[in-house]
């Protein structure tokens, strides 16, 4: 019995040792690769590694607005406490929930629809392909406060042609609502965005088999059916490393709720990143903000982890 | 009698305010130690026009005794000047004034940031994280406490740039004073004042030449407005930014007998919070009653700074809004670029402007005592490094009394009296319609508290409460009570 026990625990630590020496081998062997890359590693020990330890640091600090950060107050997990216990704490992570599952949902199937819609022979194709990336290229600043004025409660666009068309018989109260306001800042951040997963998913197209689909139609599989089970299976890895780009890219989106709304009213549209903004600029918190951060940073490590696992799954089965 | 007074003052007339000069005069007796260069005591519009055009200036002069002109050195500088939103005549004002500072000291190195109003305080705070602020800042009065507190300002008073305090009014002296000393120097004192559309007021049934007496009937106003004529009556603005929402709403609060604090009482102590009172619920309870009850306030208050205020202005949609005397200016330039139909429209708002003292409550007629400071920033916390006597030189030649009112052309007041002893003065006032006004409110002016704390209870703190009153997020008692709560963890040091 103990025997097998021994047995056990040394096999996985004989492979631990043959995996180790196998790494160190290829560090030597790849030695010039690694000078290579030195530089940039060395940027971004400097600009990445050391804020995100300041910021783990100064997430045990007290940081009152009368004191400067040299003078900072040690106080434990005080700050993730209060981040974790805090009455708003429970809404803001609602809203960015609601902001980042629905922003990144609708830009993938809009970004999916447009890929699929242009990936057939049409004229005008590559036309209506650079119109579609418009958005995507425009300062996210300046259309924010396009955006604004088209939403404008009072004298928007928008507003005032639905009053024209008798949709409406007085303006939309896009912004100034709480019920309103986050499905109408998802709306821009979704526009913004969802040619982003056009792009990626016309390239993933191209890696379709056309022999396949050929196959499928010659043997009756309708539209949908070649789409389902040829198409869409073909499209699995670009479609999770776009769903998890996205998703890290909304739950750290700042720019369209923070100009268009500032967090409010009343902090319907604040979400993780503005409300860390708020703390830390705003209000001096810069403790707690960093506190907030950190919580912000692991949930994005964790997508990261996914995301770098869907990104090296094919290299990894064409290494074996 | 307190209508025919405002009526007065639309109509531009000349104005006797004997009741508030008295007790100016007794407030400022009592805290201005000596050698006024301006009799405080007589302090009135009159006054005003009989001393302007009365002392010849000649600021290099002046500064030269400070810093000599012939001194080699640099000087950065920070600042919140003109942006898109302000009138042409701004924009002049300061490009002539860096020329004017370059022309006399000509060996000093000038490096000068036009930082927007929202930003600089937040830019302020990472430049001097980072030791990377520049050597001179000047900030909204409502930032000055919070920097100094923190030990980033060097002590600074008129005295060290060749003039006295005895010529700065001393409600501006306290805003940059903590724990009894000074770190700055006023550059100039706002107070804002009502401005009306007389002919919606007409067209509205109301009189065009009366603006609302009282904060009551300004919300009576903006809902006749808003009832007879479909558009918003007042422009109220609640958006969470860097003050244009405390300086409208605390004038209110204040006059309902309210307060974030007790800054509004004779000697305030800063450690009384009353947010939550009385006087407080009942100034929220008005707003609401404006945008909630009645609708005749913008929906888009919510989202609205002053600026978006502007263009509902001149195209004749909007009744009433606080702000400077800069708006007349603001409105002269838009109407200028309007075209057409639009051009008729803006034109007849421009002659329908009026301008009156802001509204009073049960409690008090009250406004912001607002402005800025100029401050030096300690060498430590300076990148590449303090040049104390070009940073010197820079702020005698922003506070005297020439530049000090040029700057202000068509914002606000000169921080130093003797500005208006100047012929610029004299010239303001015979060029800039509703000066009166501002100066007149001057005696009513409140500073906000001065402490830390103040930028987040005004800046948050105050546009939370009201926005979670105009969004029915809360009652008014539970909003006043919510924002109480979160003043008085502040003062405790959570």
């Amino acid at each position: 019995m103990s025997l097998a026990i021994d047995r056990k625990a040394t096999a996985p630590a004989t492979a631990l040792q043959r995996r180790r020496g196998h790494i160190l081998q290829q560090i030597v062997e790849h030695r010039a690769d690694y000078l290579y890359i030195l530089p940039a590693m060395l940027v971004m020990l400097i600009v990445i590694a050391y804020p995100i330890y300041y910021t783990i640091e100064l997430s045990f600090f007290k940081t009152p607005p009368n004191l400067q950060m040299k003078d900072k107050i040690f106080v434990g997990f005080a700050n993730y406490a209060t981040i974790l216990s805090s009455a708003s704490f429970r809404e803001t992570t609602l809203n960015t929930l609601i902001w980042t599952l629905f922003s990144t949902g609708f830009a993938f199937v809009l970004g999916l629809a447009a890929a699929l819609a242009l990936h057939r022979e049409f004229a005008g194709r590559g036309l209506l392909r650079a119109i579609l990336l418009i958005p995507y290229v425009v300062s996210a600043v300046a259309a924010s406060y396009v955006w604004k004025w088209l939403y404008h409660s009072d004298f928007g666009v928008i507003g005032a042609l639905a009053v024209q068309f008798g949709i409406t018989d007085k303006p939309i109260n896009f912004l100034d609502n709480t019920t309103s306001v986050l499905p109408s800042l998802i709306v821009v951040n979704v526009w913004k965005e969802f040619s982003f997963a056009m792009v990626m998913l016309t390239a993933g197209l191209q890696t379709v088999p056309e022999q396949l689909l050929r196959a499928a139609r010659v043997d009756g599989a309708s539209t949908w059916q070649r789409f389902w089970h040829v198409t869409f299976p073909h499209l699995k890895g670009v479609s999770m490393v776009t769903v998890l780009l996205l998703m890290v890219a909304n739950l750290n989106a700042f720019i369209i709720p923070w100009i268009m709304t500032g967090g409010g009213p009343a902090g319907a549209s604040t979400i993780w990143i503005t409300d860390i903004y708020t703390i830390a600029f705003g209000r001096q918190r810069y403790g707690v903000a960093s506190a907030y951060a950190v919580i912000l940073f692991i949930v994005t490590m964790v997508l990261g982890y996914f995301y770098v696992k869907a990104l090296t799954r094919g290299s990894e089965g064409r290494a074996e | 009698m307190e209508k025919s007074h405002d009526r007065a003052f639309a109509a531009g007339w000349p104005l006797r305010r004997c009741a508030l000069a008295m007790g100016l005069a007794v407030s400022l007796t009592t805290s201005v130690a000596h050698a006024q260069s301006v009799d405080l005591s007589k302090w009135s519009t009159e006054y005003i026009r009989s001393i302007a055009g009365t002392e010849e200036v000649d600021t290099a002069a002046e500064c030269s005794k400070v810093v000599p002109l012939d001194y080699k050195g640099r000087v950065s500088v920070w600042w919140t000047g003109p942006n898109d939103a302000s009138p042409d005549i701004s924009r002049q004002v300061h490009e002539q004034f860096w020329a004017a500072f370059k022309a006399a000291y000509r060996n000093i190195a000038l490096d000068y940031q036009n930082i927007d109003y929202n930003q600089l305080i937040d830019k302020l705070r990472t430049a001097t994280l980072g030791n990377a602020a520049p050597m001179v800042v000047r900030l909204q009065i409502l930032g000055s406490v919070e920097f100094a507190s923190k030990g980033y300002f060097m002590p600074l008073k008129p005295e060290d740039v060749g003039y006295s305090s005895a010529d700065f009014w001393p409600g501006a002296m306290k805003s940059v004073r903590y724990q009894g000393v000074s770190y700055g120097i006023p550059t100039n004192n706002e107070t804002m004042g009502l401005i009306w559309n007389a002919d919606i007021f007409n067209r509205a049934g109301l009189d065009p030449e009366h603006p609302p007496a009282t904060w009551n009937d300004v919300v009576a106003y903006s809902k006749q407005i808003h009832d007879k004529l479909g558009v918003a009556g007042y422009g109220l603005v609640a958006k969470q930014n860097a003050g244009n929402t405390p300086f409208r709403f605390m004038p209110e609060l204040w006059a309902f007998g309210g307060g974030a604090l007790d800054e509004a009482s004779d000697k305030p102590t800063y450690k009384k919070v009353e947010i939550g009172n009385d006087g407080s619920k009942a100034a929220l309870q008005s707003i609401y009653d404006m945008y909630v009850r009645d609708k005749s306030a913008p929906v888009s208050a919510l989202t609205n700074t002053q600026d978006e205020n502007q263009n509902p202005f001149i195209a004749g949609r909007l009744g009433m809004m606080i702000a400077h005397p800069a708006e007349y200016a603001k409105m002269v330039d838009l109407a200028s670029k309007a075209t057409g139909a639009d051009k008729a429209v803006a034109d007849q708002v421009v002659r329908n402007m009026r301008y009156g003292l802001i509204p009073k409550g049960p409690v008090r007629r009250a406004v912001v005592f607002g402005g800025s400071n100029i401050h030096i920033i300690k060498t430590d916390y300076v990148d590449g490094g303090l040049d104390e006597k070009a940073a010197k030189a820079l702020i005698c030649f922003w506070t005297g009394p020439e530049w000090s009112t040029k700057l202000a052309w068509v914002d606000s007041n000169p921080s130093n009296l003797r500005g208006f002893k100047t012929k610029w003065m004299k010239e303001r006032l015979a060029s800039i319609k509703f000066l009166d006004v501002t100066t007149s409110m001057l005696p009513d002016g409140i500073p906000f508290p001065v402490i830390p704390e103040s930028t987040e209870i005004m800046n948050i703190i105050v546009p939370d409460m009201m926005q979670n009153v105009l969004t029915q997020k809360m009652s008014v008692s539970e909003a006043a009570d919510d924002a109480a709560k979160k003043v008085q963890g502040l003062l405790d040091g959570q």
